[in-house]
């Protein structure tokens, strides 16, 4: 592993607490590999999140007896939130792009009612909708100024 | 290094370039457009792939400055509250634009005698309108006849789908007694002249994938080209020369290889918009014109208008479906256009409808309003915005004021070396109540739609789009640059064809009426060709 490296499981567990699983059939961000594209968006800030990394790692260990990646979900939060304060800039720098890769996943369009596919070529159908909805407007007298 | 003299040598391959070229092209004239950048390739926009949305931030930006393409150059609007928006490419910023495609009004012709502001035009909705119609086949403008907002017109393509988010907006409308209508778009809603029809991918501003946004690439220039019009990419000017006599006799630019040439020309026609063709004009100083050319006046690059804008938002408990449809193309108001002394402003301003966002965008907009948390409340609150927002966008009137102005920044250059243009702008009084006015009506409108919670933003900083009035047009010459045919007062054979020539702004999109203004120079070119340099 490169020294500048993240450990993916506990990054992964991070991820995956800030964006959790949405239900039964999609995981959290972590575990759909949002990891991958929000690692190498942090620029200056992986120093940053390696350290706060460590520290919450340490942390579980201390409070739970496991590491943080072993904690059910409902207990990390509170780590996060807490490491966060002694890292300022620790979740705002990942929460962007978390944000950013797991929106833009096709499996999560899916989830949201789209199609796994980008919009082109494939498009929308879009219904005309009720230009009966005008008739008001027809009955108005002219809006503009005659010259 | 020189080449063969041409006839006409179009500087900017934009919206006004690409009307002209094809309007000229019928002369059998030797025409030549130089464009400092070059073509798109609609299989390489964004919408082809997953991460479509996040290139609004990158290579497909509104500002030239952050996108890091070669063909852009460097805009200085650290002093303006508003920032400039363009690109430079064949078909200039109808690549990127929303082609709402309204014509300006007869009253907008006639600001200074209506309402006692700013100026009249030397033309009139008369003089343009037979323009506006060849520009609606040639673009392809899609709309509704009969709107009492405007005289006749007659769209040539059906409206673009209100959809079940126009519906609802619509409704809002109809609630309040205001008037709105199916917007005016150049957008083909079916094939039209060799493009398909529209699929409602969603992101116009990104670039029309599909081909059926009327970005003149696709429009004008196949047919332009198609008619021996010499179109050169990756070329930028450098600056229009004079002859001794004081006629224009071409133009010097940078070639794709990084050369100097210089293009000789009889006629000279400058098509590269409100800040684009002022900062030409004011890098092209010679011993006759050490202030820049054309600028015995001294307003080349004054008067900058843009069109201040605002956005409200509001959020709906029902899904909307407004990721589908032309982002930017739905419904238009113009219940509060016209001038209303007892409003506290004058002159007015149009409501655009926009459609929702994508699930990226959600997200941040979320993220920017403070209500879209992470952990275990994420998900239930994406899904309270998810596909429930709504809004619209408010185009104000700008008034000309000297003070706003394109000059030439004294450290920033382009790839070439060349000055960059620097902003000064300030909005006034006029255009902040009329802001304010704007907003309050829009949340109006969003909550009689039945929206349960709203947010605005105004100004909006990136909405430079529209960029106006820095080589205005006029019967006097001290009072403008331009005469009403588009022939600089100074320089009886270079002509100006872009939003420059605006004297005022309107409250609606310019890219049609500066068109329909290219279109009528190209004609009065073309009617007095035997005597024009006489």
């Amino acid at each position: 592993m490169p020294d500048d490296a993240l450990p993916q499981e506990i990054f992964s567990a991070v991820l995956d607490t800030l964006i959790p699983a949405r239900d039964e059939s999609l995981p959290g961000a972590g575990s759909l590999g949002i990891g991958a594209i929000v690692e190498p968006k942090l620029g200056g800030f992986v120093r940053l999140v390696a350290a706060a990394l460590a520290a919450l790692d340490a942390l579980a260990r201390e409070r739970s007896g496991v590491p943080f990646a072993q904690l059910p979900v409902e207990e990390r939060a509170p780590l996060v939130g807490e490491v966060d304060a002694s890292h300022p800039g620790f979740v705002e720098s990942l929460v962007y792009n978390a944000y950013t890769g797991y929106y833009q996943d096709p499996r999560v369009a899916v989830a949201l009612g789209l199609k796994s596919e980008p919009p082109h070529p494939g498009g929308y159908e879009l219904e005309m909708g009720d230009l009966g909805l005008l008739a008001a407007v027809r009955r108005r007298e002219k809006l503009y100024r005659e010259l | 290094m020189s080449e063969e003299p041409v006839d006409v040598l179009i500087i900017g391959a934009g919206a006004a370039g690409a009307a002209i070229a094809w309007s000229l092209a019928e002369t059998r004239m030797r025409i030549v457009c130089l464009e400092q950048g070059g073509w798109m390739n609609p299989a390489e926009y964004p919408t082809t792939r997953n991460d479509w949305e996040m290139e609004r931030f990158g290579a497909y930006g509104f500002s030239p400055n952050g996108r890091g393409r070669r063909d852009d150059y460097p805009v200085n609007d650290d002093e303006s509250p508003i920032k400039v928006s363009n690109f430079n490419a064949v078909g200039g910023s109808t690549i990127l634009y929303a082609a709402h495609f309204p014509r300006f009004h007869p009253s907008d012709f006639r600001v200074k005698s209506l309402d006692g502001v700013a100026d009249d035009w030397p033309i009139d909705y008369a003089t343009l309108e037979p323009f506006y119609d060849v520009n609606a086949e040639m673009m392809g403008v899609a709309g509704l006849a009969g709107d009492p907002a405007y005289p006749p017109k007659q769209p040539p393509l059906p409206p673009v789908p209100l959809g079940k988010l126009g519906e609802t907006l619509a409704k809002g409308f109809n609630e309040l007694g205001w008037h709105w209508w199916p917007s005016d778009s150049a957008i083909a809603t079916q094939e039209h002249r060799g493009r398909a029809a529209c699929i409602n991918l969603g992101p116009c501003l990104i670039g029309c994938a599909q081909g059926a946004k009327g970005s003149t690439d696709v429009t004008y220039w196949p047919a332009a080209v198609r008619e021996g019009v010499e179109l050169r990419t990756h070329c930028r000017v450098r600056e229009i020369t004079l002859d001794e006599g004081g006629l224009a006799n071409g133009a010097s630019y940078i070639d794709e290889h990084g050369d100097e040439q210089h293009q000789a020309a009889e006629i000279v026609v400058l098509a590269c918009n409100g800040v684009g063709t002022p900062r030409l004009l004011l890098n092209s100083k010679s011993r006759r014109f050490p202030d820049g050319l054309a600028n015995s006046s001294g307003l080349v690059g004054r008067n900058l208008m843009f069109h201040p804008y605002a956005m409200v938002t509001g959020v709906f408990d029902e899904r909307l479906e407004g990721y589908k449809g032309p982002t930017g193309c739905s419904i238009i108001s113009q219940e509060f256009y016209e001038t209303d002394a007892s409003r506290g402003f004058l002159r007015g301003y149009s409501f655009e409808m926009l459609r929702g966002m994508g699930p990226v965008m959600t997200a941040l907009w979320g993220m920017s309003m403070g209500r879209l948390p992470w952990g275990a409340e994420h998900h239930a609150a994406y899904d309270d915005i998810w596909d429930r927002t709504a809004g619209m966008v408010v185009i104000c009137e700008d008034l000309p004021e000297p003070e706003n102005r394109v000059t030439l920044d004294p450290e920033i250059v382009d790839a070439d070396g060349i000055p960059a243009p620097k902003i000064n702008y300030r909005l006034s009084k006029n255009s902040r109540k009329m802001l304010d006015h704007a907003v309050a009506r829009g949340t109006e409108v969003l909550e009689a739609a039945g929206a349960r919670e709203t947010r605005a933003e105004a100004p909006l900083p990136p909405a430079g789009w529209h960029l106006m009035g820095t080589a205005r047009m006029g019967s006097d010459s001290a009072a403008s640059v331009v005469d009403p045919h588009g022939r600089c007062h100074d320089v009886k054979n270079l002509f100006i064809v872009d939003g420059s020539v605006f004297v005022t702004s309107g409250g609606v999109n310019p890219t049609n009426t500066l068109q329909a203004i290219a279109l009528y120079v190209a004609d009065y070119i073309k009617q007095n060709l035997e005597t024009l340099l006489d």
